[in-house]
């Protein structure tokens, strides 16, 4: 893959909105994941999540578009239009039908849908507000920023479970270096904490249940680990070929060198528990970034959290680095603030990019009891200070999907 | 009450539902104005607005009426065409 650079940034996410808020709180590792109060969760067997409380305040949406999109997009619309300013990009210059939109999601806008559904079953079909048609459907978000800017190039929604997004980045990356558009608005946004969607979650039996302690409920790689905290939020990053990025003379984040994703074909939630797939995948994307594994600095894993997800993780990472896997430092910055499903993936590079530009690893918190088969440094509870050259980022989805992108931090000379 | 004042009354609740169901100031909508251009209302907002007249008026827009209304006079002259005076 040519280097594909990030030039800017956009987050709502639990632990803050833009950049500075959300490193601030990674660095000190605080947790941001809460009792569930938005509606009664008392009988759920996971009733914790992280939230996004300041979407208004960083708003400019009219009232009137938002009657009709679900929450989700409107966090799409927020994060975009940071990233924009982020990247000191002034559309009003810019070919618009070379200009694409790649974002990821899992479930779609289930805010809106649940809540219409129920309105269907209480007031009958009229009771359905006509919204409904354009609100929910995982494109929803893509379409509503390529409205609001009047984006007109080659563009894609992912859905791809909790690969989503990464595979959304991945992908724009690939159609730039065909090409394809000038620049991408790459991403994913998720809105899972609602009712119907939390019940979905809690019936895959991938969430925490220690609603006693929310902030210390989701553990990676932990050995009393019970599953992982569901959270909202967006994540969407400008990507560029190095060169335009160099031509308009903009700080760049980082790389994107590699990318690799590979299924299990074992079974339709759990991953494989060898982690054979996850190594290949590994393999492959190291190979598209032509870099060996011994020149890693970082691993951003996925981190479930789940007993088996973890288990097959940390397997994969020790097929492919060998003696090597314990000297490299892996964390799961999302104990943090949740796992935000489809846009887990973005919000992964967001950290990563920013521990790149910090020289600090954001640490796995809630880490207290070693597993003795999760045997690599997870950089337990405090970041490490550490300079990053490359990274990989690793996201895994329910049905075994593996997808793993390969970040730099310096550009071709 | 003469016919005019009636007429105005029926025209104002319509407004009413404009700015309700779509938020659009009440100063913006002006009764000849073109739904769709001055607007910018599409197909599922006019939905919308039909299940808000139904829900004021009482009167159900068939689907080819509402794609032919083009003003909020229009509207108000279907309503009165129905009985709402």
């Amino acid at each position: 893959m040519n280097k594909i650079a990030i030039t800017g940034i956009g987050i709502v996410s639990p632990s803050g909105m833009e950049k500075r808020a959300f490193w601030a709180n990674i660095k000190a590792g605080h947790s941001k994941v809460n009792k569930i109060t938005r509606f009664d969760a008392s009988l759920y067997p996971s009733r914790i999540a992280g939230h996004v409380h300041d979407l208004d305040a960083y708003s400019n949406i009219s009232s009137r578009l938002l009657k009709k999109i679900d929450v989700f997009s409107h966090m799409a619309l927020v994060a975009s239009e940071m990233a924009i300013q982020d990247a000191k990009l002034d559309l009003t210059q810019e070919n618009l039908k070379r200009v694409g939109i790649f974002m990821g999601n899992a479930i779609g806008g289930w805010l809106y849908a649940e809540t219409e559904l129920r309105d269907m079953y209480l007031e009958g079909r009229e009771g359905v507000s006509p919204f409904m048609a354009s609100a929910w459907f995982p494109a929803a978000p893509q379409g509503q920023v390529s409205i609001h800017y009047g984006i007109k190039g080659y563009s894609k929604t992912i859905v791809a479970d909790r690969a989503s997004s990464l595979m959304a980045i991945a992908y724009a990356a690939k159609n730039l270096e065909r090409d394809k558009n000038d620049f991408i608005l790459a991403g994913g946004m998720e809105a899972p904490v609602t009712p119907y969607a939390l019940l979905c979650c809690n019936t895959s039996g991938v969430l925490s249940q220690q609603n006693a302690q929310p902030q210390n409920a989701y553990r990676p790689f932990d050995k009393n680990r019970d599953g992982m905290a569901i959270a909202e939020g967006a994540g969407i990053l400008i990507l560029e070929p190095q060169e335009r990025a160099k031509k308009r003379n903009v700080p760049v984040y980082g790389f994107i060198t590699g990318f690799g994703t590979t299924t299990d074909g074992v079974n339709r939630i759990d991953p494989a528990d060898d982690g054979k797939q996850l190594a290949r995948a590994i393999r492959i994307a190291l190979d598209d970034a032509k870099l060996s594994p011994s020149q890693i600095d970082y691993i951003c894993a996925d981190g479930a959290g789940t007993i088996l997800g973890d288990i097959s993780e940390t397997k994969a990472i020790k097929q492919v680095f060998n003696g090597n896997a314990k000297k490299i430092p892996i964390s799961a910055p999302k104990s943090m603030f949740g796992n935000l499903l489809g846009a887990s993936g973005a919000l992964d590079v967001i950290t990563t990019l920013l521990a790149m530009e910090h020289k600090l690893v954001p640490p796995t918190i809630n880490y207290s009891t070693p597993d003795p088969e999760c045997d690599l440094d997870y950089c337990p509870n405090k970041a490490q200070t550490k300079e990053i050259k490359n990274a990989l980022v690793i996201n895994r989805g329910r049905g075994g999907i593996n997808a793993v992108l390969v970040l730099q931090k310096e550009g071709k000379t | 009450m003469t016919t005019e004042q009636k007429v105005l009354t029926v025209e104002q609740k319509v407004k009413n539902i404009f700015n309700k169901v779509l938020d659009i100031a009440p100063e913006d909508i002006k009764s000849d104005a073109k739904l769709d251009e001055s607007l910018g209302i599409d197909s599922t907002e006019m939905v919308e607005i039909s299940v808000g007249i139904k829900k004021e008026f009482n009167v159900k827009l068939a689907d080819n009426e509402i794609k032919k209304t083009h003003t909020i006079n229009e509207i108000v002259g279907i309503l009165k065409t129905r009985g709402i005076n």
